[in-house]
């Protein structure tokens, strides 16, 4: 194969690079430790120094080779240019060989894809983020825009839940968000343990503790589903319109650009018309177990 | 207290109407405590309730040898204490303060006796206690589903 070629259809020139099956390979130039079982994975083009651009809420696939494909959700700062962020939890043997990666390895990544958070969309608006696990990892950038730009946005407020104290991640943002005095950030445990002295309870219980205006409001909610579906349940009763609450919805994706299926959710692929969607759209899917 | 003044402090009440709330005002104290002050223990009785103005407090198990259980934490506005309204009467949690907190403190003998008397109120303070156990109870519901480990 040649190293280039032009596409009859355009008349663009395409590159192997610029094939949206084909990985691009990235190194690994810092891991940190988030969690017992969490990292967060700092990458740069390993072959270029071209910028990675991406919106808040996109995915990349990872490929670890010899192991397996990922999607993954970025985590980064979208400001932050040649830098790209994944916070990897081990569930399986793709995510475990992310885990154990060293400083300096390599790895392929193709994307970024899919809708991200429409954060030009709550321009003016309040905004609550709401995080569930490790959900906070591909709204972690959509705080970060935000606060980029805070004086286009409303009231800020972040509502984080996790299992036990120990599964918290991102500590360090934690508190250096709540130490500023133009957004709310509020976390609950399942289950405290020994010397912690904040909430216990779901995260909806937080939902009172923050100021927002319900008829003026965005919400991008990001955990597992039962907990989105929770979620937005309770933003729905109090007022938010179906229309302005955004769950990203995960499902199993392998090509990523809306080919071969696996990810169908009803009507929409996920990797393809998602992975961020209304719960306006997603509502009545919510209820339907077959999916 | 006087009337306005309680309505101020507890959103909770804001929608009584005055003749009731006067009822509450008349047996209520604004008291502050430092953190980890114990507010009621397990089966005692409940002879108080409270509503939180600011701070933290959380309802916990206590067993020998391990530490508290807290099941959950109650923030500002919050209702502290059903079991004064449901006989036997007896705290079934213990509740701690977590931060140094302001609190609404309530003689719940004295609200039980005024809601014998005026059923207005009883129903009120009945639907009150109602709708932060139904909320708790569907709270409960979800944490015991151990969401963040679900798929």
């Amino acid at each position: 194969m040649s190293r280039s070629e032009v596409s009859t259809t355009t008349g663009m020139v395409r590159t192997p690079e610029a094939s949206p099956m084909l990985p691009r390979p990235f190194r690994v130039i810092e891991v940190r430790p988030e969690a017992a079982d969490t990292v967060t994975l700092s990458l740069v083009a390993a072959r270029s120094d071209g910028e990675f651009s991406f919106r808040p809420g996109q995915f990349t696939m990872l490929y670890v080779l010899g192991v397996g494909e990922v999607p993954m959700s970025i985590s980064g700062d979208p400001g932050q240019g040649r830098l790209l962020q994944h916070t990897v939890r081990r569930v399986g043997a793709v995510t475990s060989a992310l885990c154990d990666i060293q400083s300096g390895g390599e790895i392929g990544v193709r994307g970024p894809y899919g809708r991200g958070w429409p954060t030009g969309r709550a321009e003016e608006k309040d905004v609550l983020i709401i995080a569930g696990g490790i959900g906070l990892a591909p709204l972690r950038p959509a705080v970060l825009e935000i606060l980029g730009n805070r004086d286009r946005f409303g009231s800020l407020s972040v509502l984080y839940g996790v299992r036990t104290p120990e599964d918290l991640l991102f500590e360090e943002d934690l508190h250096s968000w709540r130490s500023r005095f133009d957004i709310e950030v509020e976390v609950t445990v399942d289950r405290s343990t020994l010397g912690w002295r904040g909430d216990v309870g779901v995260v909806t219980t937080l939902l009172p503790r923050v100021s927002f205006d319900p008829s003026n409001t965005i919400a991008l909610v990001c955990g597992p589903e039962i907990m989105m579906k929770v979620v937005a349940r309770e933003l729905s009763d109090l007022g938010v319109s179906p229309e302005g609450i955004f769950l990203s919805i995960e499902r199993n994706m392998k090509c990523a650009i809306g080919f071969c299926g696996h990810c169908q959710f009803g009507a929409d692929f996920i990797c393809r018309d998602g992975p961020v969607m209304s719960y306006a759209s997603v509502a009545a899917r919510l209820g339907v177990a077959e999916l | 207290m006087k009337v306005d003044e309680l309505r101020d402090k507890a959103e909770l009440l804001e929608s009584l109407p005055d003749e009731q709330l006067g009822l509450l005002a008349s047996v209520v104290d604004e008291t502050s405590y430092p953190a980890s002050e114990i507010l009621f223990r397990e089966d005692q009785p409940a002879d108080e309730f409270f509503i939180v103005e600011k701070g933290l407090v959380s309802l916990e198990l206590v067993t020998p040898g391990i530490e508290p259980m807290v099941i959950l934490s109650l923030g500002p506005s919050e209702l502290v204490g059903i079991s004064w309204m449901v006989p036997p009467y007896k705290w079934k949690w213990t509740a701690r303060t977590i931060r140094d907190s302001q609190l609404l403190v309530f003689d719940a003998v004295r609200v039980r006796e005024q809601c014998e008397k005026d059923p207005e109120l009883k129903l009120w303070v009945l639907q009150m206690v109602a709708e932060q156990a139904v909320r708790r109870l569907h709270s409960t519901r979800v944490q015991l589903l151990d969401l963040y480990e679900s798929k």
